[in-house]
């Protein structure tokens, strides 16, 4: 398994990103435009809400019937003389690829952006093979390669957490003259990438949807590098992850514009292909057409809570409100899914024991099931992770188990709760400052600096309330002012 | 072996579920409501090309309306104004339905074309070297600004994405306000036989990028610009 | 109108003065009131940390406790509390006992504001207070409880009152329940996003309608030595009455 991208614990990882201040204001500026241009988009539209409903009903549906859908799908791309393999796990699905390539003798071998050939190691499996070279098309992916195979820190902005002033420096190495204009480099890529197309041989890409009904398959993109993708090598191999399939043209259309509006505010992006293996009299496309349907974990959702993460469409808007992720980025979560979705997929493709940190690494402010095209309810997933790791794995997680046991014991007994409320003002004494607070009204009964224990989370970042006597707290005060009210005393 | 294949994966995934296989002739899927019926629906011609225009300025489309009278002269004016010099154009039957009979003759000499008796090769580095391209749209998305075309013999694939410079011709009545419209007509297409093709492209204005620092630069792989033609009288 | 107040743990622990202004202001209005003793705390803590279990004898004690009073309504001062009573019924659909006491405690619980303006039809609450404030949205209560108007009503009508929007409202203070305390490294970088978007209004007070927030960007407030005045909404709601005033959704705008 290749989802994870760093070996280093998880704080280790949010301290890093924690300075990398450029990655911070990249994020806070991606998300903050992105915020905008989606509202936009998806008002623009009308009717949002039920939008909402029928891309989460067409995605429940083709989950619900999957097994069928990719048979269908799998009869349809043969009877147009295409292959399909049906890959279990990612070793299975890159040794496929890796086979075909022998095979067809591949030497130069285009890529157009794909999280699933990430996700199963493939550039490194196929460089190396001898006499052959790879190309990551799509511009971020490019970037990440010839940056020493650096990894992407976001499902639609790869490169989020690289400035201009990087990008150029890698680009120098490829023979770049020019200045640190985007635009500038661009051309160059475009250059660059143009002459390495039109020798390709073999083509790799993704898949957005894959459509059951006619078995071609659905590809989005802005620049056009998955259509030259498909249109020039002779052999096109597709590497799709089992969920990704939709009935027919007809919903491809609506997630489609789904799709766009959540992920980069654009009603459709540039390029939406429909594309299969070339058919008799056209002389471009692949004459020889592979799809690869990968499992790879994905099963592990199947038939449980966590089904429902199988409906993303990996529009990125999750990662675009997330206010962890807006500070921690990408890397901080280790995996090449991050965000509230990587948190709630990476423990399912690939267990607790590598990716337990990250349902926690969440305040479940919501943010992300409420933008969410396809009503995934991300927030109540990364409860039932912790739900799953506490109460039926007992993974303490480096929590305080006893203390949050003890938690629940407290919180759900009267006579405990009420010794607290008596005990707490003295308890907290010896804690208590008496130094001055700049805050008005919320240190009332003075503040703590430092709390033993749980409270210490607490208050290494923030001072906390001490609470008042028992004689003056909320539900003394209540009983006084019913006993007033009783007597017939009129208060001030 | 591929069946093999196939059957183990998917009794696999069956299994997992809890769900048997083969169900779904029974549990067809049934949208829970018409949105992509509905929206943007019941628009005059006219009131569609009035949206098509300003969606398609939006994706920094060149948009111009004309008819077949003066397409010829509006498409000189276009290899002009780019300064063309290698223009590729399809091989197609359309040329006469739009006036541009004469037009194309005159070309024959000067511009190349994607035909469909020549190799992969030679089409696609025509393509490539071609810094303008004029092609045929089936049908103009109002909503979106979307042109759409499906692959075929004269008219390849990577026609429209190497040439520098491109140009799409559509008919007015072939302006429809969504995606979905269009859906209905490649779906009805191609199952009464009147199509066979192996792609189909929604393509909404030039290549662009926002991959170095979220700046949108326009023109990557694709082409760098793209002019929409309608023609009123068609 | 018999109303049951929830007063929240934290409320109870902390915070008295949140909790006597919500009963002052709902009692002003013609409220009933009655505070169930036997309640705790809603259950967050430890649900949201993945303790089922121990989850559900807070459940169960909460609904026992709060229907106790036989009260018309449930009215609590925080929008994420709130926001939980109402999840009870999909937690607890398939517990025999509780899942129809849930339902029941569901419906009739609201959120302090949401009551007032939604329930109770108040628009004006006839309260004064002379300040520039912003207003800090909870995650819960606007995405859960879905309650993204009242507040925001309510506090427009506060006389003298100069309410300043708050830069990135919708991102999340970093309190998160027990995430504060799990997440420290995290939930720092949050909660200084916060102030300092707070800081940028100029506003001199911080207005919240969720107690636990305001414990938390208050807290950081003080951490950093920065000054500000933290108010709850029923704090401001309660502040320099003038009965005279109070109008009605249904009622003219003169009266």
């Amino acid at each position: 398994m290749t989802i994870s991208t760093s070996d280093k614990p998880f704080l280790t990882r949010v301290k890093e990103s924690e300075n990398d201040h450029f990655m911070q204001q990249s994020v806070a500026k991606a998300q903050d435009a992105q915020w905008d241009k989606r509202t936009a988009a998806r008002e623009e539209l009308g009717n949002w809400e039920q939008w909402r409903d029928l891309g989460e009903q067409i995605r429940q549906h083709v989950i619900k019937y999957l097994p069928d859908y990719l048979e269908q799908f799998s009869d349809n791309v043969t009877k147009k003389g295409g292959h399909v393999f049906f890959a279990q796990t990612d070793e299975e699905a890159a040794n496929y690829i890796k086979e075909i390539a022998k095979k067809k003798n591949a030497h130069k071998i285009v890529k157009s952006k794909s999280m699933v050939t990430t996700e199963i190691d493939l550039d490194k499996v196929l460089l190396s093979l001898p006499d052959t070279s790879l190309m990551e098309t799509d511009l971020a992916e490019f970037i990440l390669q010839e940056d020493d195979w650096d990894e992407p820190t976001h499902i639609v902005f790869p490169t989020l957490h690289k400035n201009r002033n990087q990008i150029q420096k890698v680009f120098k190495k490829l023979g770049y003259s020019g200045t640190n204009d985007p635009e500038e480099m661009a051309k160059f890529a475009r250059k660059y990438l143009r002459e390495y197309f039109m020798q390709a041989d073999l083509g790799i890409t993704g898949c957005n949807f894959a459509i059951a009904d006619s078995g071609l398959i659905n590809l989005v993109t802005n620049e056009g590098n998955a259509d030259l993708t498909m249109a020039i090598p002779e052999t096109q191999i597709v590497v799709m992850g089992m969920e990704r399939i939709v009935p027919s043209l007809k919903e491809a259309e609506v997630l489609d514009n789904m799709l766009c509006r959540s992920a980069v505010g654009q009603k459709l992006t540039s390029y939406c292909s429909f594309s299969g293996k070339q058919v008799v009299g056209e002389s471009d496309g692949p004459s020889d057409f592979y799809v690869v349907i990968l499992d790879n974990g994905r099963s592990n959702a199947l038939g449980t809570d966590f089904e429902p993460v199988l409906q993303c469409i990996r529009c990125g808007a999750c990662l675009n409100v997330c206010p962890i992720y807006r500070h921690i980025g990408g890397h901080g979560y280790g995996s090449i899914y991050p965000g509230p979705i990587g948190a709630v997929l990476s423990p399912v493709l690939d267990g607790y024991e590598k990716f337990g940190d990250l349902p926690f690494a969440s305040s479940l402010c919501a943010a992300c099931t409420e933008t969410c095209p396809v009503k995934i309810p991300l927030h109540n997933l990364l409860i039932k992770h912790r739900e799953v790791m506490m109460d039926k794995l007992k993974m303490d997680h480096s929590f305080n188990n006893v203390l949050m046991k003890g938690a629940g014991v407290a919180t759900s007994s009267p006579i405990l709760f009420k010794m607290a409320l008596e005990g707490d003002h003295l308890g907290s004494a010896p804690l208590s400052k008496s130094k001055k607070t700049t805050v008005d009204n919320l240190f009332n009964y003075g503040h703590i600096e430092k709390a033993p224990s749980l409270g210490a989370g607490w208050t290494n970042v923030r001072d906390l309330a001490r609470p008042p006597k028992h004689s003056e707290n909320f539900r003394s005060w209540y009983k006084k002012h019913k006993k007033e009210q009783q007597e017939g005393v009129s208060h001030d | 072996m591929t069946n093999q294949n196939k059957e183990t994966f998917l009794d696999r995934i069956a299994t997992k579920s809890g769900r048997a296989r083969h169900q779904l002739s029974k549990h067809p899927f049934i949208p829970v409501n018409d949105l992509p019926e509905t929206t943007l629906s019941g628009k005059s011609q006219d009131e569609l090309f009035e949206i098509a225009k300003k969606n398609s300025e939006a994706v920094h489309v060149t948009f111009e309306r004309t008819d077949t009278t003066s397409l010829a002269s509006l498409l000189n004016s276009f290899l002009s104004k780019k300064d063309i010099q290698n223009l590729i154009l399809p091989t197609t039957d359309k040329w006469s339905t739009y006036g541009l009979s004469e037009w194309e003759k005159e070309r024959s000499d000067s511009a190349e074309f994607w035909l469909p008796e020549s190799s992969r090769k030679e089409n696609l580095e025509k393509a490539n070297s071609a810094d303008g391209a004029i092609g045929f749209a089936d049908y103009l998305l109002a909503e979106s600004g979307t042109i759409t075309v499906a692959t075929t013999p004269g008219q390849g694939r990577g026609f429209h994405f190497l040439p520098t410079h491109y140009l799409s011709i559509i008919p007015k009545s072939c302006i429809l306000s969504r995606s979905r419209q269009a859906m209905h007509k490649y779906e009805d297409a191609i199952s009464s036989g009147k199509l066979v093709t192996s792609n189909i492209n929604f393509i909404t204005g030039p290549s662009n990028s926002g991959d170095i620092e979220m700046v949108l630069v326009v023109g990557v792989h694709g082409p760098l610009d793209m002019t929409y033609v309608v023609v009123e009288d068609l | 109108m018999k109303v049951a107040i929830f007063s929240t743990c934290v409320v109870d622990l902390l915070f008295p003065n949140v909790g006597q202004a919500m009963v002052e202001v709902l009692e002003r209005f013609g409220c009933e009131t009655a505070l169930p003793t036997d309640q705790i705390c809603c259950g967050q803590p430890t649900y949201n940390s993945g303790y089922r279990k121990e989850s559900n004898k807070v459940f169960y004690n909460e609904i026992d406790a709060l229907l106790s009073a036989n009260a018309d309504y449930i009215v609590g001062p925080a929008g994420s509390c709130v926001a939980m009573l109402r999840e009870y019924p999909h937690i607890l659909k398939d517990d025999p006992e509780y899942s129809q006491k849930a339902q029941e405690l569901a419906d009739k619980s609201y959120e302090f504001s949401q009551f007032l303006y939604n329930v109770l039809g108040v628009i004006d609450a006839g309260a004064q207070l002379d300040a520039t404030a912003t207003y800090h949205r909870s995650c819960h209560m606007t995405r859960l409880l879905g309650e993204k108007t009242a507040p925001f009503k309510l506090l427009e009508q506060v006389k003298d009152l100069k309410m300043v929007p708050l830069p990135h409202l919708e991102n999340c203070c970093g309190f998160g329940g027990t995430f504060s305390v799990k997440e420290p490294e995290i939930s720092k970088q949050m909660v200084d996003e916060k102030v300092d978007s707070v800081i940028s209004t100029g506003a001199k007070i911080l207005i919240s309608a969720d107690a636990s927030c305001l414990m938390n960007i208050g807290g950081r407030f003080s951490r950093r030595n920065e000054s500000i005045k933290i108010m709850h909404i029923a704090e401001v709601l309660n502040h320099n009455v003038d009965t005279s005033r109070i109008r009605y959704k249904d009622q003219p705008t003169t009266v």
